[in-house]
């Protein structure tokens, strides 16, 4: 599968684990921008970030770093951390 | 009671048996109504705030009066305390601590705070009334019995006092803080405040910087808190509000920082998300300094066992509690423990947790 593919896939997954753990309303995976700051124009915090770290985890049956989950603070970003460990 | 065993002695975490699912450990219908119960609430972002440089006491080994905090100028202007909560109200603050010396002395800035901010706690030592049209959670410090808190605290018939202050106050959690010398009084005060349906919880002295008191605890005084609250928590289930994994992870040899990593701004660089993103610590003269700011400024890190800090800490290592039913129980059993202590109105229930676990994967 072509990397932007697989990327793109995953930005959809993590857009969609994000809506329905955070329940955010008025938007869905396909409109949920991949670059938008989580915490600066969402209001998502550290414990919000954990929740869907966690989820992500589950799904993709990767492991994410207790320092590293808190700095993935876009769906892109999210995307590319779990695109890398889904290679290694 | 015999209370099940309580070493301090830390031992290496052993890896769990296999690795678990997030939603595996959710399958647990008691687990998950009870995740689904604290979850709601970590819309929680919480401040400090010295109200007032005054206390009518004098306690020894009181945090507030170390450091420079003690010598800021008192801002008395309700207005301008207003337009701070609207401020931090703005910036995403929801939940206000309003602390040192003695927030009671000034009545009308606990009130336009609470008019603008209306979720949060005030830490006081319960001699003087907060009015009840201040509807935040009141912790009422307790040092021991009236004999020790004459000793220490200066002050005479003190508990007597305080419930005579709070009695039935729906607001009101009286915080039993154990030291080396106060930990045989604790059953005795418990009893009296269970007797007149008081609501106790329990916090550990943690060294100013630099104090090198009777205070400060040792192994042994660590082992013996651990041992007298987690029986307390089993004698008084209906008043006491605390769980076997508060009673470990306060009384580990390893202080909450060593344990968990202190996420306060005071030790914590990162910026970008959490309380080293949102915390701050104010001073009454309304100013505040990052590398000072964390919720007991002025106290040792290295011995911080303090409850307000762990309230924060260990409920924010949702992450790495997640590792298997038994620890995300005690971890939850924390959380409940912490929003019930702090939170007007949230109902604690039962402990999901009943042994005893060692912190997962403590810091060497």
């Amino acid at each position: 599968m072509p990397v932007e593919t697989k990327e793109a896939e995953i930005i959809l997954k993590v857009a969609e684990v994000l809506i329905e753990e955070l329940k955010l309303e008025d938007v869905t995976p396909d409109t949920f921008q991949p670059d938008i700051d989580l915490v600066d124009e969402i209001g998502i915090d550290s414990m919000d970030l954990a929740t869907v770290a966690l989820v992500l985890q589950d799904h993709y049956g990767i492991r994410f770093d207790e320092d590293d989950y808190p700095t993935l603070t876009t769906v892109r970003k999210i995307a590319v951390y779990i695109a890398e460990r889904l290679d290694s | 009671m015999t209370a099940p065993n309580v070493k301090t002695d830390h031992q290496p975490c052993p890896k769990p048996p296999r690795q678990w699912k997030f939603a595996d450990i959710l399958a647990d219908p008691a687990i998950r109504a009870r995740w689904e119960k604290v979850r709601q609430y970590f819309f929680l972002r919480e401040s400090t705030y010295d109200m007032s440089r005054r206390c009518n006491i004098r306690c020894e080994g009181c945090y507030y009066f170390e450091g420079d905090k003690q010598h800021a100028e008192e801002n008395r202007d309700p207005a301008a305390w207003r337009r701070l909560m609207q401020a931090e109200k703005a910036r995403g603050v929801t939940f206000v601590v309003l602390a040192g010396a003695e927030p009671a002395l000034v009545p009308e800035l606990c009130q336009a705070c609470y008019e603008e901010l209306p979720l949060g706690t005030i830490a006081t030592n319960g001699l003087i009334r907060i009015p009840d049209t201040t509807g935040y959670r009141i912790h009422i410090s307790v040092w021991g019995n009236d004999a020790t808190s004459k000793r220490i605290r200066g002050a005479s018939n003190m508990l007597g006092r305080q419930l005579e202050n709070y009695r039935n106050d729906p607001r009101a959690v009286f915080v039993y803080t154990f030291t080396p010398t106060n930990i045989d009084e604790a059953r005795e005060v418990t009893d009296n405040l269970a007797s007149q349906d008081a609501q106790v919880t329990f916090n550990m002295f943690s060294a100013p910087v630099g104090y090198d008191g009777p205070l400060r605890h040792t192994p042994a005084s660590l082992q013996k808190v651990r041992e007298t609250t987690i029986a307390l928590l089993a004698d008084y289930p209906e008043h006491v509000l605390f769980s076997n994994y508060n009673a470990v992870v306060h009384t580990h040899r390893l202080g909450l920082h060593d344990l968990f990593a202190c996420p306060y701004p005071r030790r914590n660089s990162t910026r970008n998300v959490g309380l080293g993103r949102s915390f701050r610590q104010y001073r009454t003269d309304l100013d505040w300094d990052r590398d000072a700011a964390c919720c007991v400024p002025d106290t040792d890190c290295d011995d911080c066992r303090h409850y307000a800090a762990g309230s924060a800490i260990v409920t924010s290592k949702l992450f790495r509690h997640a590792t298997d039913p038994e620890t995300f129980r005690a971890w939850l059993d924390y959380v409940d423990t912490y929003l019930a202590v702090w939170v007007t109105g949230y109902a604690k229930g039962p402990n999901l947790y009943t042994s005893v676990t060692e912190p997962p994967c403590c810091a060497p």
